[in-house]
């Protein structure tokens, strides 16, 4: 008996009692749909949430403050009463972070390279030839060969001399490009205070040097970097520079490292900069919450699909018993023409794998759909603002894989079943005297 | 036609049930059928024939005793090969026909063929010509359970020798036909034996077709009563009528005995129609779905306690 013909006899013994099969494909159904787009959603949200850590960093990137800064500013946030142990003389207490820790931590394995970088203070942006100025919050662009979620241009050279910057989405918007497109290649225009000038100056605009930039990339809007601007590291100088004109170089250090390094080895590298006296914070940990959110809505959805698998599971043996019962005499008759117990063993088997074949069929078709509808439905409401964000994913092997889980667990149910059929005895079978 | 042995036995014995409740069926049974030959297995309801049938067809296995077939000792056999030999070698005719009603005349006649794995080009061809010899080649496409009952049998025998057996296994063939209709099966069948050489096994109560056959054994208790070539003489006719009556009253064939007699009035009403036209579909619906549900099972159940 050829294999297309057992996957034939199969859908076609299904077709024998359509109403019983439709219910228990129709139980299958509903398990394989919830199963299925919640792996569309996690799938969604694991896309978004890389696009988002590539906009800030990626993997291999890591920020760093010295122990002593980032504990006080923990202290601000924090309840908790600490007692005072006195510091090692050498050690860092400051804000800034000492070149020997920076040549520390380029030692350290795994570490490509670190780059530290002094404050920079800015006040606004504003077109270079517009009027309308708003406030700007700026960071640096990260090292390293990093995705950023851009709608529009490119990435900021972090090496090139001139001065580059990549804006938010809306703020190009309010700066009047309503189409990210026509930003790219502007130039527009930073406010930078000098700290001395304007300690003596009359009004505040005699004290704000304006710095020509040009913008390069826009950046999608998103929840790591919502109204986040990223100049690259000369236009960043250029601020600093500015800002402490007429200031003791002492006092114009670096409080801040970025550090690339090898994905693989984050958390043995975090490590060893604690021991170093830097604090260092990868993406991972910044968007980390957001993930474990929506993983513990997404896994209590998918238990609740296990569970209605469970009893569909269940469904396939009540039919696929009943099913044997009825068909005792075609039983018999099949092993008195020489059927072997495993090609009954085999039949009835995989009655039940088709019927959670197509169980998964329908789920996937219905929540390919829904999943479909739902982006279209977000995109236009609750999403708007984040267009990169798709809140359902399906990926062909995340379908082909959910459909052989759910045709597994179909072919365990029917394992009893099955091994029932294959146990009668054919004359018992055929009996009719 | 040879004169060669086919199936022979030896000392078989066949017994179910353990200690207190153990019941011999057969008793010691030796036998030998050649190549070509028909054979009528006669005996009353009990006596051990229809057991002997299924040990002869290596649907089970005999509990002492030796089975060849073609000379080769069939107990050293596994049961793969058993099935192979069963699926190449024999072809079965049931009483009540045993069908998959919802299906095609023709999907019933491949059904060997599909299990032999034969292509579907090759099995269609060969159930054609099957069925072009019991002449319903026009009822290919048509659907098993709307053929009247003689027409059921006649499929049955076509997918009796759609894989070229050796040997037909009749059980009761006729049993549940009027007798006209009866008479074609039996005609088709004694063809089938004479002109393509086919062993021809009947298990039967009928006397008339058991005459037809050119050796009679009657079984009886477990043993061979007799083993005679040609028609029984008056005699044996007389003790045959005696076994029909005692047959009778015998609780384990009840319900099914019973409903199968009904099926046969409702055929009898009908014998008219059928002599004007034989090809005349028939409802009373014999297919073996149909028959399936549960009082057949408890039937079972109640056979496998004794």
């Amino acid at each position: 008996m050829k294999a297309l013909d057992i996957i034939h006899d199969a859908n076609a013994n299904l077709l024998r009692n359509k109403m019983r099969s439709f219910l228990t494909i129709l139980a299958i159904f509903i398990g394989s749909f919830v199963i299925i787009l919640s792996s569309g959603i996690n799938a969604g949200v694991n896309d978004f949430v890389d696009k988002q850590m590539n906009s800030v960093g990626g993997d291999g990137y890591l920020e760093m403050m010295n122990t002593a800064a980032s504990e006080q500013v923990m202290q601000m946030f924090s309840q908790e009463v600490k007692e005072y142990n006195e510091p090692n003389k050498d050690e860092n207490t400051d804000f800034f972070i000492t070149e020997k820790q920076l040549e520390e931590a380029r030692k350290i394995d795994g570490v490509k390279s670190v780059d530290a970088f002094k404050s920079a203070s800015v006040e606004y942006i504003k077109l270079k030839d517009g009027d309308k100025r708003y406030k700007l919050n700026l960071n640096l662009v990260p090292r390293g060969n990093l995705d950023m979620d851009l709608s529009a241009g490119r990435k900021a050279d972090p090496d090139a001399k001139e001065y580059e910057i990549i804006i938010p989405q809306n703020l190009a918007k309010s700066l009047g490009f309503d189409n990210p497109e026509d930003a790219i290649d502007k130039t527009v225009q930073i406010g930078v205070p000098g700290t001395i000038a304007c300690y003596t100056a009359i009004k505040r605009a005699d004290c704000i040097t304006l710095l020509d930039a040009k913008v390069v990339g826009i950046q999608a809007p998103g929840i790591m970097a919502m109204g986040g601007s990223r100049a690259n590291l000369s236009l960043w100088n250029k601020i600093n520079e500015i800002n402490n004109e007429g200031m003791p170089a002492e006092n114009n250090s670096a409080t801040q490292a970025t550090a690339d390094v090898d994905p693989e080895k984050v958390d043995e590298i975090k490590e060893k900069l604690k021991d170093i006296g830097l604090t260092a914070m990868s993406v991972e940990d910044e968007v980390g919450q957001i993930k474990t959110f929506f993983d513990a809505v997404l896994a209590v959805l998918t238990i609740f699909g296990g569970i209605a698998l469970l009893a569909a599971a269940i469904g396939i043996i009540n039919t696929l018993l009943m099913s044997v019962q009825e068909r005792t005499r075609e039983i018999g008759l099949d092993k008195a023409l020489g059927m072997s117990n495993f090609r009954v063993f085999l039949n009835f088997a995989l009655e039940a794998i088709m019927l959670g074949f197509w169980g998964s069929v329908f789920g996937i078709a219905v929540s390919v759909g829904i999943g479909q509808a739902i982006n279209v439905f977000t995109h236009n409401g609750i999403l708007k603002d984040l267009p990169t964000f798709t809140l359902v994913i399906f990926t062909p092997q995340n379908l082909i894989t959910i459909t052989l889980i759910i045709m597994l667990i179909a072919l365990i149910a029917g394992v009893l079943p099955a091994r029932k059929a294959s146990k009668k005895d054919p004359i018992d079978a055929l009996r009719y005297e | 036609m040879t004169n060669q042995t086919l199936l022979s036995t030896h000392g078989l014995r066949k017994s179910y049930g353990k200690r207190d409740a153990k019941f011999e069926a057969l008793r010691g049974i030796n036998l030998e059928i050649k190549q070509g030959e028909s054979v009528a297995i006669v005996g009353k309801s009990g006596s051990g024939k229809s057991t002997l049938m299924h040990l002869l067809a290596l649907l089970d296995r005999p509990t002492k005793g030796e089975i060849h077939l073609n000379g080769e000792n069939t107990s050293k056999l596994r049961q793969r090969k058993l099935n192979h030999l069963r699926n190449k070698e024999f072809g079965f005719v049931f009483q009540s026909f045993f069908m998959n009603a919802n299906d095609s005349v023709l999907n019933n006649v491949i059904l060997p063929l599909k299990i032999d794995g034969v292509g579907r080009r090759e099995r269609k061809q060969r159930a054609m010509h099957a069925l072009k010899i019991v002449g319903l080649e026009t009822k290919a496409k048509n659907k098993a359970k709307d053929l009247s009952g003689g027409q059921k049998q006649r499929v049955c025998i076509a997918r009796a020798i759609v894989n070229n057996p050796k040997v037909i296994f009749a059980d009761e063939p006729t049993g549940n036909l009027d007798s006209a209709t009866g008479a074609k099966i039996e005609d088709i069948l004694f063809n089938l034996n004479q002109e393509h050489g086919i062993t021809l096994i009947v298990v039967t109560h009928d006397q008339e077709l058991a005459d037809k056959c050119q050796r009679q054994i009657h079984i009886a208790d477990g043993h061979v009563a007799s083993d005679k070539e040609g028609a029984l003489i008056e005699d044996d006719k007389a003790t045959r009528e005696i076994e029909v009556y005692e047959e009778e009253p015998d609780e384990e064939e009840g319900d099914e005995e019973y409903h199968e007699d009904d099926d046969d009035d409702e055929e009898n009403e009908e014998i008219i129609d059928r002599f004007l036209d034989d090809e005349n579909a028939d409802s009373d619906g014999d297919g073996f779905i149909d028959n399936n549900t549960q009082p057949h099972i408890t039937h079972v159940k109640s056979k496998g306690s004794k």
